[in-house]
Parts: C-alpha cells; structure tokens; sequence
C-alpha cells in the first residue's frame, strides 16, 4: 500500500520489540493543522484589515448602541404587531409549502422509490444547489420578481425550506429497511400500498419533526428578510438602526426573542412527543 | 398443493440457485428445507408466491399455474400465502396491532386505505390472531419496544391474521435464543395442527427441523438431494445434504489463504 | 368474541380528538397565513427579471468570473467572503473555548452555568445583520465588520457544541488516569486535551460551513464579502454580473461542504 504523502515526509519512527516485530508510529498531524489553520490566519488577517487597535479605541461605540437599546421603547410596541405578524405568516406559509413540495422532491431522490439514477441524481444535486443560496440572498431576488413585500420573503423562505426538507428527507428514506416493504408486497399489497403501510409510518414521525424544526430556524430568517424589502420586523429593524433609534431597535429584539422562545418551546415539546 | 416440475432458476447475474426441482408437498404438510449458505433455500420458498421468478419448469400451487399470473392475479394470489422473515420485517414505529392490520389492507375502501382507518370487525380479527400467538396484551405497544421474540411473534400473528393456505418461513428462528427458538417453533406446530395451514420452513439448525417438521428436504447447490420423512434422516444424509466434514476448510487453510 | 379480546379492544387508545384539535389548529393557522401573504403572481416586469437571470446565469460575465488579477473579479470577492468567515471563525471558536467550559454543569457550578447559558441565548437570538450594523459604527464599513459579526455570532451555536463534547468526556480514561497516579497536568494534557482537540475541530468546521454562508449575507450591510456587489449588480440590472456572482457562490459553498464533510469524516474515524 502506497503511503500518504505526509507519511512520505516525515517519516513514522519505528519501534523494534524484543521479539523482532516492528511497530510504527505515525507521526502526528497535530502540527501540520496548526500550521495550515496559522497561514490562512495570517492570509485573512491581510485580506480583512483585522486592526485590533480599532477595537480598543472605538470599541466602547458597540457597546454605547448595546447600552441605548436598554431601556427599551415600550411605546414602540404598537408599531411591531403589523410587521410582527407579517414575519409569523411569513415563515408559517412558506414553511409549509416548502415543507409540502419536499415531499415529491425527497421522492424522487431516493434511489430507492423511484428507480432511476439520473432523476435521482438530477433532484439530489437541484436540492444541493438550493440549499447553498442563502436565504437573504434568494429573497433578495425574489423582491426583483415579485416586487417588494412579504410574496417575496414567503418565495424565499420556500425555498430553503424545500431545500432543506428535501435534502433530509431522502436521506432518511434511502436508509429506511425495505424488509417492511417486501414483507407487504409478499402478503399481497400493491407498491402503493405497501409504500403507504410500509415507508410512510417510518419516515412520517421524522418528517413532521424535520419540518417543525424548520420552521422554528425560519423564524429567525424572516426576520432580517425586511432588510432587502422582502417584509416583516426585518423592515424595522433597518430603518430604526438607520435613524439610530435603539431603544426601539431595542424592543424590537426583546419581541423577537420572545416570539422565538415561545415558538421553540412549542416545536420542542411536539418534537419530543414525536420521537 | 405445492408442484414443483423441472424447475430451474437462474438469477440476472448467471447464478444458478435451483435446478431441477421436482417436488409435491400436500396441503396440511409441515416441511423444513435445510442446506448449506447459499444452497438455494430462500430462493426455492420464494418462488411459492412469486416474490422471484422461474426460468423453466411449472410451479404449480392449488391448481394454479403461478408463472403465469399477472398484476393484480399475483396480489391475489399472494394474499392466500403468508410469509415469515428472519429479521421480522415488521414496521418498526408503529404499533403491534396496526401491523397485523396490514394483511386487510387490499380490503378496504380507497378513503380507509388512505388514511388507515380500520373497520371494528378486521381489528377484532387481528386482536384474536395476536391472542393465537399469546401476545394479546401488546397489541397496543410500539413494535420497537419488544424483544426479538415477540416481535417474530407478531409477524407471525399477521400470517395467521391473513388466513393463508401455506406459511413460507425464511430462518424464523435464526436470531433468537435457543429458548425463544422453541416457543415460536411451538407456535408454528400448533397452528399446523390446529388450522392444517401448510408450513414450510428454512432452517439451519438440524435438530430443530428433525423434532419439529415431519419432512425434510435437502438442498445442496440448487439440487434437491434428500426428500423425506423426518425420522429417516441420518447421519449419512446429513453429510450428503452438507458435504462430510473432509470438505469443510480447516482453520489453518483459511489463515494462510488470507496471507 | 372472546373476553379478552373485548378487553384489549375497548382499551384501543382513542386519539380522535387530540389529532382533530390539532388539524383544526393547523388549518386555522394556513387560513391567517394567507391572509397575511398577499400572494402575487408574476406580472410581466417580474417574469422578464426573472428570465433575466436566467439567461444571466447561462451567459455568465465570464471576464469578471475568471478575473483572477485585479482586486475585483469574483475570485478576489470570495476570497474576501472565505476570509471573513474564516477569521470569523477562528475568533468565534477561541471565544467560545471559556464559555463552553462556563456552561458546562459538570465543571462550574448550576447556578454559573445557567447564567452563562441565558447569556449566550441573548446573543445568539440577535441577528446577525444587526451586529454588521452595530460594528460598522465601530469598524466603518468593510470587511473587518463582517469578521467582528461572524465572531459573536458563531459563538452561540459553537460553544453548544463544545459544551456537548465536554458533558460527553469519556471519564473512564481520567480514572484509570488518577489510578496510575498522574498528576493534574498530565492528566488535562494526555487525558483530555487528545479527547477534547478532535471534536472540537469538528465542530468549527461545521460552523466554518455555515459562517461562510452568513458571510455572503454581510455584504448587503455592508460588512464586506460578495453581498454588496451582488445588490449593486441587481440594483443596476447587469445581469451577466449577478449570474456571475451567483455561480461562484453556488460553486463555492458547494465545494466547501464537500471538503468540510470529507474532513470530518475523517476526524471521526481518525
Ligand atoms: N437477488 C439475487 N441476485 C443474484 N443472485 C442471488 C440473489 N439472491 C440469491 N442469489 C444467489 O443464489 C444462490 C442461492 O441463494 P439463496 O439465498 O437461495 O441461498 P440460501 O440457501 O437461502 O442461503 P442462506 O442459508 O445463506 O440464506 C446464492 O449463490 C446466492 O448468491
Ligand atoms: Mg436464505
């Protein structure tokens, strides 16, 4: 067997036992990561204009803005609900849609329901490809095409929740046990069937809990899409840091901190009882 | 009535798992099929309700030429055998009850077939085939929750709940203890007696098979080459069926053709 | 019918009720979401952007694609993207080695780890274009801004895993360890360091993964990376740009996710 090139480099010592028999130890590749972790340091380092002095002089600015939002403008709350709610229905509809198409999608990838590589190959590297855009980016060209507002936060967070669900989702059904499965078409149920008795009780607890999960990262993604336009808090939140006004920016974040807490807290405890 | 006539079976690959079957097994017989690994066992029980194809030859079972079934003839055809797997090939996440329900699936209406929703009189039946097996008391568990011998208890109250002619069990008992082995060889007996359901069995513990099956048939690369009563097995048709022990590679063979 | 089964059959759990609450909660919850969304089709100046990019992205801009040389082709702004991510990173997981050992219930004590739990859900709850905002004031607008967000923003979801790895310490080493008589060090240094170094490397790389993705975000505020050319391109409807832009991302992140998993996988099995 050939030897890896490192391995080539720095020898691997070699202990002889007293029987004659050899032992080799190769040598470590602790120095080697840290070494190639120091360079790409040092190379973005130069590339990003990291000036820790900045820090130490204008740092007090972050913390001036951290202290500003406390307390925050309670008045303020009435012009949260809209927007609020536009983020809740935001990734509420598109979770569920995203989450509905991934159904076919994940189908269709799975190289065991539907026998044909290059369709499988074709929807697995399509859900990749997805998955990459990030979701501020899709929305950001969503607003090109379906204008500004919460359409174009919804198409986006569609979208990456398809991707997403998809991509989970096949995973989880190309490691379903077909023994199920043969074991209902040897009692005389159709490929349909027995996909519906066999596959579907298996994979239908995940794919629930897959899709709550989702949601509640979704939350969190449809509430910067207002920043390019594309509706909810997001919206606030831009203008009100652009006036510098944190104490509302401030109660903003409270509210959106509650609403994720409590949403989590919901999606949790339905995961548990899924599992 | 099982017929096997020159029956060949040669898999894609240019394997061939059976060749020249000729076999009868009457309606109420209890069979074990015994070989060596890759005899050609589960290929021959798995031709009985066409989960595989034959090449040549007839396969005959209650007067029904089986090659020549089509579609929905096959699922109908299937419905009257049940079949048992070595690794349960129950639905894991889902409860005991709703898997011996599967077997009255192909009866229901399109809507119930769709959302799985049971008429009260197919879960009575399958409440009193898991009570046949003695496990009456799980019905509403979660498969997953159960030991290896209940759950091929389970599978095996989804056969009865079928209502089969025939069982076709591939190694029922492979992955039990000894002990649970027994109890589920038991069962097996008992429904042979009590239903005349005919039982055919691969099994890879000879003992088991003697004690419990009144026939035996031997396969060996395909062939058949022992078909007979149980108790006129002997030690010089065990060693026909698997090869005396000369053939067996020896320890030290197999170290130096690793080397 | 026999007793028993009658028994086991009335003992059917009946779940009607609890499954139909829930559709109607759901349902519920579809109907005021569509009152909310209003759902707009593509009129006829969105049909043509998007078929735009389309076209944008099959005839890409591939002088400004492959412009290796000067500071702004698309290789020189990923390499930006790559970089704040990666210091991002770095500082983020260096930050997140005392919070995790400050969140750990089995090295501080419950009340300690509870609080510097609270403390480090606040952070992450805060998103992540907020935090480009704030260092900009610190920063200015650029590149630096972007490693400073990315460096508070990994902290959250990295030291939840380090805190992971360190409740999942195999203790049975440290024991047998504390039995041959070793001292404190040795034992930090042979016991839990080789344990520790692995798993937490695994974890950065994962996180490097979605950092990268964040990085590209960045740019929209201003925080450096390939976000804000990619809005300056919309905004100006060069749409070969915008494919450009948009091939190297994909090709990007998708070769990043390759390498990174194939490295973990090889950190796992050694
Ligand atoms: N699906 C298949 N495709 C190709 N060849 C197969 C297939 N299934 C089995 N074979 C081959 O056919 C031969 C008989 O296999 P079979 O599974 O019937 O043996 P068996 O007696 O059941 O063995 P075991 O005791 O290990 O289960 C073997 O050589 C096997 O490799
Ligand atoms: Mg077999």
């Amino acid at each position: 067997m050939k030897e890896p090139i490192y391995d080539q480099i720095f020898k691997p010592k070699t202990y002889t036992l007293s029987n004659g028999k050899e032992v080799k130890q190769r040598a470590s590749r602790t120095p080697l990561v840290l070494l190639v972790v120091l360079l790409v340091t040092v190379l973005s380092w130069e590339a990003t204009n990291v000036d820790l002095s900045a820090l130490r002089t204008r740092g007090y600015q972050f913390v001036i803005i951290l202290t500003d939002m406390f307390p925050p403008n309670l008045n303020f709350l009435n012009n949260i609900w809209g927007p609020l709610f536009d983020t809740i229905q935001m990734s509420l509809l598109g979770s569920i849609a995203g989450a509905l198409l991934a159904i076919p999608f994940a189908l269709l990838s799975s190289s065991n329901i539907i026998k044909n590589r290059i369709l499988n190959g074709f929807f697995k590297l399509f859900l990749s490809i997805l998955r990459t855009l990030p979701t501020l980016i899709t929305a950001l060209i969503a607003t090109f095409v379906f204008g500004l507002g919460t359409m174009a936060g919804t198409v986006a967070i569609f979208l990456f929740t398809l991707s997403y669900i998809g991509k989970l989702m096949y995973e989880h059904i190309e490691n379903v046990d077909m023994g199920a499965f043969e074991a209902h078409e040897s009692m005389g149920l159709s490929k349909v069937q027995a996909f519906r008795y066999a596959i579907v009780p298996d994979v239908l607890p995940t794919y629930l809990s897959v899709s709550l999960y989702a949601f509640e990262g979704n939350i969190r993604y449809a509430a910067i899409l207002g920043y390019v336009g594309a509706g909810g808090v997001g919206l606030l939140l831009d203008e009100r840091l652009g006036w510098r006004d944190y104490p509302s920016v401030g109660m903003v974040l409270l509210i959106l901190m509650v609403v994720v807490f409590i949403i989590e807290r919901i999606s949790e405890y339905f995961r548990m009882k899924l599992t | 009535m099982i017929e096997f006539k020159d029956v060949n079976k040669t898999y894609p690959n240019g394997v061939t798992a059976l060749s020249n079957v000729n076999l009868t097994i009457d309606q109420g017989e209890f069979v074990a099929i015994i070989g060596l690994s890759g005899a050609g066992k589960s290929t021959l029980i798995r031709c009985i309700n066409r989960m595989h194809e034959i090449n040549e030859g007839t396969l005959t079972v209650n007067n029904v030429n089986v090659g020549k079934l089509k579609g929905k003839q096959v699922r109908d055809f299937r419905r009257k055998i049940g079949m048992i797997f070595q690794s349960f090939n129950l639905v894991t996440r889902t409860s005991v009850i709703n898997n011996v329900l599967i077997s009255s699936v192909p009866d229901l209406s399109a809507w119930r077939k769709f959302l799985g929703i049971f008429p009260k009189e197919k879960k009575v039946e399958a409440l009193e085939a898991l009570d046949k097996v003695g496990i009456l008391d799980k019905a509403y568990n979660r498969v997953d929750q159960l030991s290896g011998g209940q759950q091929q208890r389970v599978a095996l109250a989804r056969t009865i709940a079928q209502n089969p002619d025939i069982i076709l069990a591939d190694e029922p008992v492979a992955s039990l203890d000894p002990v649970t082995a027994k109890v589920v060889m038991d069962d097996f007996k008992r429904i042979n007696k009590e239903t005349n359901m005919s039982i055919l069995i691969n099994i890879h513990h000879v003992e088991l098979a003697l004690e419990y099956a009144d026939r035996v048939i031997g396969i060996r690369k395909g062939e058949v080459v022992y078909d007979g009563k149980s108790e006129e097995v002997t030690q010089d048709v065990l060693d026909e069926i698997y090869g005396s022990l000369d053939n067996v590679p020896k320890m030290d063979d197999v170290e130096e053709a690793e080397v | 019918m026999n007793k028993a089964v009658q028994l086991q059959l009335d003992k059917e759990p009946n779940r009607k009720l609890y499954l139909s609450t829930i559709a109607a909660i759901l349902i519920a919850l579809i109907i005021w979401s569509f009152m909310g969304v209003n759902i707009t089709g593509f009129d006829q100046r969105g049909t043509q952007i998007a078929s735009n990019i389309f076209s944008g992205l099959f005839s890409p801009d591939l002088e400004f694609l492959f412009d290796f040389t000067s500071g702004g082709g698309v290789p020189s702004l990923l390499f930006e993207t790559i970089a704040i991510a990666f210091l991002g990173t770095v500082f983020g997981s260096f930050l997140a080695i005392p919070i995790s050992f400050l969140m750990s219930p089995s090295i501080v004590s419950r009340p300690v780890a509870f609080v510097t739990r609270l403390v480090v859900i606040f952070i992450r709850t805060i998103p992540s274009l907020v935090y480009g905002l704030m260092f900009i004031r610190v920063t200015g607008p650029g590149p630096y801004a972007g490693v400073l967000t990315m460096s508070l923003t990994s902290i959250g979801m990295i030291s939840r895993l380090y805190v992971d790895v360190i409740e999942n310490l195999d203790r049975g080493v440290l024991e047998a360890m504390t039995s041959m008589g070793c001292t404190t060090y040795q034992k930090v240094r042979y016991g839990i360091l080789p344990q520790l170094f692995s798993s937490f490397l695994s974890v950065t790389i994962y996180r490097y993964d979605m950092n990268l993705r964040d990085a590209t975000i960045l740019g929209l505020v201003g925080a450096g990376g390939i976000g804000a050319p990619l809005i300056f391109a919309m905004r100006s409807y060069r749409w070969s740009e915008v494919g450009s832009i948009l091939i190297g991302l994909v090709v990007l992140i998708l070769a990043v996710e390759i390498f990174s998993n194939k490295l973990r996988e090889r950190l796992v099995n050694g």
